[in-house]
């Protein structure tokens, strides 16, 4: 360009300018309402509607039912209700067959035949007890209440229901400063928190968006509720008189999942007044018309985006974590090994929690899905206690199936039923799994956001493990 | 084991520490942020937005009028004003203190990056409107120039704040205010806001109150000694002199006057029609896109649908579709009543 040509084209932008200045500041406003108002006009001489009353009508009646004052939140807690039950009913005889496959009968043989082959024990272990059993584990109890709960999940999605849920809860989420939606990707935490993070995607404001990702935590996933059955059924079950038993235990599961929501709403409505006061916030939520789901292409979505999605990225976190699980259990420092030098150094201070060492080992090293934590919290009992004849050999991940066995190893631990509430608590608050904490940060791009959903949940559950833990023991004593 | 009692006693007192330190706002952290603000960068650079509004508006700035603005001692100005001089951006005389125009310019280029932050937080954030201002004195002084043209020319280089005050450009330049206030318009005439002006902050926060954002129609029904009856968005309003003095308006002809007040969306019964009119200059930002885009413009056809329990949130069917809208978001929605001659 010669300046020439510059000068004119500085003298243009300048006139530009002046020219803004003078127009003022309604210009995009007038703007849009032209073309909208040109596009209705085209559209009112060549568009022809057919008369669609009666699929409207059909619309109609089904959202004056699913809406209504005395029926919307019944039949919703009735739907939720009925896909959980199925999810946890179905999952136990596949998750039992996978298990028996790739636990009970690979892992034996792969061990024997890697010994046949005159590899030394420690690579063995570190392969096959630490990384192949970890990936194993993950996949058997991940994979089949995933791939029965997201399908369904995904049915009621497509068939229109879900925006229905949203706009029932969206003034109870309205006071907490979120999106209607969060109740749905709560719901979704509930089978998974790394599916319920990438279920946010549908909360198109940046604020609600935030507070959903970070809250999702507090619903109670899948991994968590076998660790929670099973200890209530021990240590609270086991409180009470056995008639009460069965009842009272899951009362206390229960109580747990409702904290977590009272959390979630808690912790939503504290976020949105601070941290994220000024975060850029739109709400409009669209109830699309009903329609006949898909049945196949929800299967395979659902299978392929969040089933096996999550999953691959819950194996590869899982195979590390089975190599670090194995190698602390077995590399001894000064003849004992870094499991029971890092129990011994924190219990301490975990005891004072009402918690001990071994959770918080187990927590550690079990980042990568929380299925794993109870064997992990079993091996390292056995270990530290010294049991013999249980488990099969040190850093080897392993549950049993007589839940009295299970009581006796904890009980030979230490635990009493202060440790598990305790756990129970904990279980609900403490740091994402790996696969989550990934995916948190791949969906925020921030490593704010992902530093503050590891280390909040955490912080509430070491202070309210601390209360619970003093409260206890003051009213005990 | 510590005792339980004694383990609690100390778990309060430390979250009381904690919440007087780091307590938003009030908390010690917070105080001593602000203490901390008073650089002499800052002290400077008020000084010459200082002196730079009172060249505009034509009054003599004094020593006493500085300190007044940076609420510091006379003493202090004095070595501030004298810093200034030997920076060459004031010069004093017997006249008084004057901005040199190198004084000017930096003046500007802080204006600039106050307004341009203005329009931020009111397009892409959901900070307060009463909070916009005082943010943007924080802000002004900490974001480089070129933060801020990236900042413009990523919000496709505005040229008014919120407040409807003209953003100078990267050069300088600002166009004349050819505005009136809103105390010299004659009874029956007509005028549109074009600015609202945001300090101090006490009448500002009133002004939002009444809704008054720039843009915006308004009529005179009749000025008295101690108030000013005015209609705006058909709506009556009324002000004191010296409120109204602070909204700046430029006169226009005679319009159609708006006869019935309007209703909100939000007045909308289940099954009933209405025409949309507007969307309150109140909603802005995404929210005001977002309605946009869905079709929320004048002339555009809702009917209230659905009503969920406790009536917030409310379905419309908006051009087709039946989209949720909050209360909040409805009220400032402006309708009238459907008629049929209206929809062709």
């Amino acid at each position: 360009m010669t300046t020439n040509q510059i000068n004119e084209r500085e003298k243009l932008i300048a006139s530009a300018n002046t020219l803004r200045w003078e127009i003022g500041e309604n210009i995009h406003d007038s703007i849009i309402e032209s073309i909208y108002t040109d596009a209705a006009k085209i559209a009112n001489k060549v568009v022809r509607i057919k008369e669609q009353k009666k699929k409207y009508s059909f619309d109609q009646t089904i959202d004056r039912i699913v809406t209504s004052k005395w029926l919307g939140f019944p039949i919703m807690f009735l739907l939720l209700a009925v896909v959980f039950w199925v999810t946890i009913e179905g999952a136990n005889v596949p998750s039992g067959l996978i298990a028996n496959l790739l636990v009970d009968t690979l892992h034996p043989l792969l061990k024997d035949f890697i010994a046949s082959v005159g590899i030394p024990y420690w690579i063995n272990g570190v392969l096959i007890d630490g990384a192949y059993l970890a990936m194993a584990w993950v996949i058997s109890v991940m994979l089949p209440p995933m791939a029965i709960f997201f399908p369904l999940f995904t049915l009621l999605e497509d068939f229109g229901y879900l925006p229905r849920v949203a706009f029932n809860m969206d003034n109870l989420y309205r006071k907490v400063g979120a999106h209607g939606k969060q109740a749905l990707t709560m719901t979704m935490g509930f089978g998974c928190n790394a599916a319920g993070i990438i279920a946010t995607r549908i909360i198109d404001s940046p604020r609600e968006r935030i507070i959903a990702i970070i809250t999702n935590n507090f619903s109670l996933c899948n991994g968590r509720w076998p660790t929670q059955i099973l200890i209530a059924t021990i240590f609270i079950g086991g409180a009470v008189p056995a008639y009460l038993a069965g009842l009272v235990s899951a009362a206390a599961v229960v109580s747990i999942a409702l904290l977590g929501i009272i959390f979630s709403l808690l912790v939503s409505w504290g976020l949105s007044k601070t941290v994220l006061k000024g975060e850029a916030s739109a709400f409009s939520l669209e109830l699309p018309p009903y329609r006949p789901p898909r049945i196949l292409r929800t299967l395979y979505t659902s299978i392929i985006d969040r089933t096996i999605f999550v999953l691959w990225r819950a194996v590869v976190f899982a195979i590390p974590a089975g190599i670090v699980i194995w190698l602390v259990a077995n590399v001894t420092i000064g003849g004992t090994n870094i499991a029971e030098h890092f129990i011994d150094w924190t219990d301490p201070f975990a005891l004072f929690v009402g918690l001990n060492g071994v959770i918080l080992l187990a927590y550690i090293i079990a980042i990568p899905a929380n299925e794993i934590v109870v064997p992990t919290v079993l091996m390292l009992t056995v270990l530290v206690a010294g049991i013999a004849g249980v488990g099969s050999g040190s850093g080897v991940m392993f549950e049993l199936d007589s839940i009295g066995d299970t009581s006796a190893i904890l009980h030979a631990g230490g635990w009493t039923v202060l440790t598990g509430v305790n756990l129970m608590l904990f279980s609900l608050l403490h740091n994402p799994c790996s696969t989550t904490i990934y995916t948190i940060y791949k969906e925020t791009k921030s490593i704010k956001w992902t530093v503050i959903s590891t280390i909040l949940p955490i912080i509430m559950g070491f202070a309210v493990c601390f209360f619970v833990a003093q409260l206890w023991r003051l009213i005990a004593s | 084991m510590i005792d339980p009692l004694f383990a609690l006693l100390i778990a309060f007192a430390l979250s009381g520490i904690l919440a007087v330190l780091f307590w938003p706002a009030k908390g010690i952290y917070a105080t001593y942020k602000k203490a901390k603000r008073n650089t002499s960068r800052v002290l400077i650079e008020d000084t010459l937005k200082h002196l730079y509004d009172y060249e505009e508006r034509t009054v003599r700035p004094t020593l006493r009028s500085i300190a007044g603005h940076l609420s510091i001692g006379v003493d202090d100005t004095i070595q501030l004003v004298e810093k200034l001089q030997s920076m060459g951006l004031v010069e004093s005389s017997q006249d008084g203190i004057q901005i040199t125009p190198q004084g000017r310019s930096y003046a500007l280029r802080i204006i600039r990056i106050h307004r341009l932050w203005e329009r931020y937080l009111a397009d892409e954030t959901s900070v307060k409107e009463t909070e916009w201002h005082l943010e943007a004195e924080e802000k002004e002084h900490s974001i480089s120039v070129e933060e801020a043209e990236a900042l413009a020319a990523q919000m496709g280089n505005p040229v008014f704040d919120p407040h409807g005050d003209p953003i100078p450009t990267k050069d300088g330049e600002v166009p004349k205010r050819n505005g009136v206030p809103l105390t010299t318009l004659k009874n029956g005439k007509f005028g549109r806001i074009i600015h609202v002006e945001d300090e101090p902050h006490a009448i500002y926060s009133q002004l939002i109150a009444q809704g008054l954002y720039p843009g915006m129609q308004v009529r005179i029904i009749n000025t008295e000694k101690n108030r000013i009856r005015f209609e705006v968005n058909g709506e009556e309003c009324v002000l004191a002199p010296l409120f109204a003095a602070n909204v700046h308006v430029i006169p226009i002809q005679k319009q159609e006057e708006i006869t019935s007040e309007f209703k909100s969306l939000s007045s909308l019964r289940k099954g009933e029609k209405a025409v949309v009119v507007g969307i309150s200059k109140a909603c802005r930002g995404p929210q005001r896109r977002r309605l946009m885009d869905l079709g929320v413009v004048p002339g555009t056809l809702v009917t209230a649908e659905l009503e969920s329990i406790g009536r917030d949130p409310v379905a419309f069917n908006i051009k087709g579709a039946t989209i949720a809208i909050r209360k909040k978001n409805a009220d400032q929605i402006y309708i009238k009543e459907f008629s049929q001659e209206e929809l062709n």
